[in-house]
């Protein structure tokens, strides 16, 4: 009996084996082939945009789905037709320097919340949840008419800037991080004569990397992804685009429709992020649990 | 979730230690709180502004007509029936998308939570939308899902109908005859795959002898799920709620992209773009911004009670 309660599925022995290797069969397909149609479902959309990107253009304009030729040239063509450098390299400095400001200032500011205990301390990570909750739009008039007083709308300062001041979601991704720490360890190093700075950068830092890097990843991508603040700030400057508005003003620039182009364009953005992603699934994965679970 | 010794026994260090400890403590603290004050300035003041703005008559056209317009510009947002109906929408997008998605993800992280071939695979396959640039998603869903002539929607529903024999298969105007539901439908393949992640480690890290022990006392799948999956996930489903009303209710792409608005799908995000952007109508866009504060607030109360517990958890 004990046997049987460590082996992992819990086995009913009233069951027939016959039965019961019937029932388990029809189980494994039944999984196997819901799996694979869910998968399908939500990965289809991106395959068709993939086949829709190596099609000819009369053909990406027909409801036809498997492309008759293939034609690879339409990656290098969407070089061709725009200047795809200059928006990657936007969107790059753009994701880069934001996920530098971030770390740089939220860092400090998650520690100091984490950490300290000071009247008013409760109010301070309450008004920091809430700066995590404003939809950007409805502080973007009073930011606006600030960047454009300065004269910088239409250049990538207004989007790069606030992140050297500080990020409310990673600030409270990194707190979440750094309460489980020992305060022990902490203070270890407190006796030892670390200034704060020293416990923070030498012992609190690489013992929290995977907070770290998912708040870098969450960075990065929020701004990889950011559409409403490009297009406030730069959408009428295309020197200044980054590929989110490119990508969406792609067929209204050229005056054709090229699907096959827009989808190559699509596809050229996504690659990044699958492959970001790939390699960093896990701390990904984890940087969103550890948001409200742990406290 | 469980109390951290750790931070538990950090708390119990008294507040009001002998004077000049305490004041050692500050000289240590000093340097990193300026970061902290200058964020919580930072991000609040924007919003300050934005109060402030919401009460002036601001319209950037008009530079020389401004003035204190008291509750006018809320009057305004209250009482026009396009920013009603993206009140309305934007309460409805959000509600919609999140229990959607939530729903969906459940489900697939039923699914994934058992051992099959290829679990890996599939997972990844699932996640996939999500790592969609958003607005790279709205286009795939208007152009290559939608399109009444060349989308694929219509054209499987014409490989369906010529296996049957029919060369008449509806080909319906999928955005022009069900625009909301086409925009939700956009956010909720978009949103199913991170409520998944969430609940998909929230069913991980469920005490696997809780339910063993429930199937040998007789407990049927249903009443594992139901009384000890289903409790067990509450703060995991509250945190994928959370979250997702936070961005859903600030959605731009999709309604840009996809609708630009029309068709009355426009939500709040769009409304104040359109009263900023085109309109220049500072003054309302501000107090319209103002409102779509109120309504997230009221959206996610319960996001308040997840706080709450976060700082309960904390105080023991």
């Amino acid at each position: 009996m004990t046997a049987l309660l460590e082996s992992s599925p819990p086995v009913t022995p009233a069951v027939p084996r016959r039965r019961r290797n019937g029932r388990r069969t029809l189980d494994f397909i039944a999984v196997h082939s819901v799996a694979l149609a869910l998968g399908l479902m939500f990965t289809l959309p991106l395959v068709f945009v993939f086949l829709t990107a190596v099609m000819s253009d009369q053909q990406a304009l027909s409801s036809e789905l498997w492309p008759r030729e293939w034609h690879f040239e339409n990656f290098v063509a969407v070089f061709q037709k725009a200047p795809m450098f200059t928006y990657l390299t936007n969107s790059l400095v753009y994701s880069v320097l934001a996920t530098a400001g971030m770390l740089l200032s939220s860092i400090p500011a998650a520690y100091a919340l984490a950490r300290f205990r000071w009247r008013g301390g409760n109010l301070a990570f309450m008004l920091v949840i809430a700066a995590m909750m404003l939809p950007p739009q409805v502080t973007a008039v009073p930011l606006y008419s600030m960047w454009a007083s300065g004269h910088l709308t239409g250049t990538l300062w207004p989007l790069i800037v606030p992140y050297f001041v500080g990020d409310a979601f990673s600030i409270f991704l990194l707190r979440q991080f750094f309460l489980t720490i020992p305060e022990d360890y902490l203070d270890a190093a407190r006796m030892d004569g670390c200034s704060e700075f020293q416990v923070l950068y030498r012992v609190l830092l690489p013992m929290t990397k995977p907070g770290i890097a998912a708040a870098a990843l969450f960075t990065f991508l929020y701004t990889w992804n950011d559409y409403f603040g490009p297009l406030l700030y730069v959408g009428e400057r295309q020197e200044s685009w980054t590929l989110s508005v490119a990508l969406a003003s792609f067929r209204g620039m050229h005056r054709t429709t090229q699907w096959n182009l827009t989808m190559a364009a699509t596809t050229l953005v996504l690659v990044p992020v699958v492959v970001l992603f790939l390699f960093a699934q896990k701390s990904f994965v984890r940087g969103l649990t550890f948001t409200g679970i742990k406290g | 979730m469980t109390v951290h010794s750790p931070t538990a026994q950090h708390r119990s260090v008294p507040l009001r230690a002998n004077a000049p400890r305490l004041a050692g403590q500050w000289a240590r603290r000093a340097p990193l709180l300026p970061a902290l004050v200058f964020l919580i300035a930072v991000t609040q003041l924007p919003f300050v502004a934005t109060l402030v703005i919401s009460v002036l008559r601001w319209n950037a056209l008009d530079p020389t007509n401004t003035g204190f317009a008291g509750l006018r510009n809320y009057l305004a947002v209250v009482t026009d029936a396009n920013l009603r109906s993206s009140m309305l929408n934007t309460a409805v997008l959000t509600v919609a998308v999140v229990l959607a998605s939530l729903v969906l993800g459940l489900l697939l992280a039923l699914l994934l939570d058992r051992r099959f071939l290829g679990r890996g695979v599939v997972r990844t396959m699932l996640i996939a939308p999500f790592l969609v640039v958003p607005v790279a998603a709205a286009l795939l869903w208007k152009h290559v899902l939608y399109n009444p002539e060349y989308g694929l929607l219509n054209g499987v529903l014409t490989e369906v109908w010529r296996w049957f024999g029919s060369d008449h298969p509806p080909q319906p105007d999928w955005i022009s005859g069900m625009p909301k539901l086409a925009v939700e439908a956009a956010l909720v393949w978009q949103w199913t795959p991170f409520m998944m992640l969430i609940l998909l480690a929230g069913l991980q890290s469920r005490p696997i002898e809780a339910v063993e022990a429930a199937r040998i006392d007789g407990a049927n799948a249903w009443q594992v799920f139901r009384y000890l999956t289903l409790p067990h996930l509450r703060r995991y489903l509250e945190l994928g709620g959370l979250l997702g009303s936070i961005y859903i209710v600030q959605n731009f792409d999709a309604v840009f992209t996809i609708t630009s608005g029309g068709l009355g799908t426009a939500n709040l995000p769009y409304t104040i773009y359109q009263t900023f952007y085109q309109a220049h109508d500072y003054g309302q866009a501000s107090a319209a911004g103002v409102v779509v504060v109120v309504v997230s607030i009221v959206i996610a109360t319960f996001a308040l009670r997840l706080v709450s517990s976060l700082l309960r958890n904390e105080a023991s």
